[in-house]
C-alpha cells in the first residue's frame, strides 16, 4: 500500500503519517531528507527525532539519491519529505538532468520492497507569489512530482490543518 | 468551536454569517481587537493575524490558542490557509507561518465542526449534519 500525504507549513503531515504506520508489525524504517543546516533545521530533526523514536521507528538518514537505498524486503517506510529531497537533488553539485524522473525512480523502487510506504510532500505552488525562474521551477517540479506519485499511490491525502481529506482511495485514518 | 478556513479572499466571512445565524455585531476582528476579548466572542475574524499579533509580542503563541481553546470553546473561527507556499527568506516570516499552522491544528482538533470555503462554497471537511 502507498499513500502521499501533502499539504502545506506545520499542517500536521508528519503527525499524520506516523499514526498510519502506527498498526504496522513490520520493521519500520524513516527517511530522513532534511539536511541539518541551521538551528531551525537542527531542533525539527531533533524533535522528529524524538518522536519517531517513540514509535519505534529506524531512521535513516538519505539526502538524495533513493535508488541507492537497500532495506528488508517487506518493510514499512515513512519517506519526509519530498520538498527536502527535491530541493537536495536540485541545488547540488552533480545535478540530474532530469530531476523529477529519478526521483519518481527512486520512489518506485522504494514502493517495489516494502509493504507499506508513506510519502510525505508538500505544496508550495499556493500563495500567489512570483518568484525567482530557479524557484518558480522548483515549485513546477515539486508539483509534477506529487502528480506522477499521486497516480501510482493507493491513497493521496491532503492534510489541512490536522484534518485528513481524501482525494484518492480510502479514508484510512 | 467549528472552524472556518480558506483563501484569503473566498467570502468565509459571508459564509460564517448565513451558515451559522452569526450576526456582524458579533465578529471581533483578529488583525485589531483586543486580545483578551476574543477569549470571550462569538465569532473571530483573520484569526491568522492575531497569531501574528501574539507572535510579534514575543508571546507563546501555542499556549495562547491552548488557553483559548478552554476559555471560549463555542467560539468560531475564522482564518486564512497560509500554509502552501515557497518557503519565506525571512526567519520571522517562516516562524509566524509555523505558529499559525500548529495554530490551526490546535483550533482544528478542538473544533466539532471544520468548514472550508473555495468559491463561496462551503464544504465540510469535519463534523457534518450540522444543525442551527
Amino acid at each position: 500500500m502507498t499513500t502521499l500525504i501533502c499539504g502545506g507549513s506545520k499542517c500536521g503531515k508528519s503527525a499524520l503519517a506516523e499514526k498510519i504506520l502506527d498498526g504496522v508489525c513490520e520493521q519500520k524504517f524513516y527517511i530522513a531528507t532534511m539536511q541539518p543546516y541551521g538551528e531551525e533545521a537542527f531542533c525539527a530533526i531533533e524533535r522528529h527525532r524524538r518522536i519517531r523514536n517513540e514509535k519505534n521507528f529506524e531512521t535513516i538518514e538519505k539526502y538524495r539519491d533513493l535508488e541507492e537505498i537497500s532495506l528488508p524486503n517487506g518493510c514499512a517506510i515513512l519517506l519526509e519529505c519530498l520538498g527536502n529531497l527535491l530541493a537536495n537533488e536540485m541545488f547540488c553539485e552533480y545535478t540530474s538532468k532530469n530531476i523529477a524522473d529519478k526521483i519518481i525512480s527512486g520512489l518506485i523502487h522504494l514502493k517495489n520492497f516494502s509493504s507499506e510506504l508513506v510519502i510525505v510532500s508538500s505544496i508550495v505552488d499556493c500563495d500567489g507569489i512570483e518568484y525567482s525562474p530557479e524557484t518558480t521551477k522548483y515549485c513546477q517540479i515539486l508539483a509534477e512530482i506529487n502528480s506522477r506519485a499521486a497516480e501510482f499511490s493507493d491513497n493521496v491525502i491532503e492534510c489541512v490543518y490536522g484534518i485528513p481529506i481524501t482525494l484518492k482511495g480510502r479514508a484510512i485514518c | 468551536m467549528i472552524m472556518v478556513i480558506g483563501g484569503a479572499c473566498e467570502n468565509k466571512v459571508q459564509t460564517v454569517i448565513k451558515l451559522f445565524s452569526v450576526d456582524p455585531s458579533e465578529i471581533v476582528d483578529g488583525r485589531k481587537c483586543n486580545l483578551e476579548e476574543v477569549m470571550k466572542s462569538r465569532c473571530i475574524s483573520n484569526f491568522h493575524f492575531l497569531i501574528k499579533r501574539i507572535f510579534e509580542l514575543g508571546k507563546d503563541t501555542d499556549e495562547f490558542v491552548k488557553r483559548f481553546c478552554n476559555q471560549n470553546s463555542k467560539a468560531i473561527i475564522i482564518m486564512d490557509e497560509i500554509g502552501c507556499g515557497v518557503v519565506p527568506i525571512k526567519k520571522n516570516d517562516r516562524k509566524m507561518r509555523e505558529a499559525v499552522g500548529r495554530a490551526g491544528c490546535i483550533i482544528a482538533e478542538n473544533s466539532k465542526y471544520a468548514v472550508r470555503v473555495c468559491c463561496g462554497i462551503n464544504t465540510f471537511i469535519k463534523g457534518n449534519n450540522y444543525e442551527n
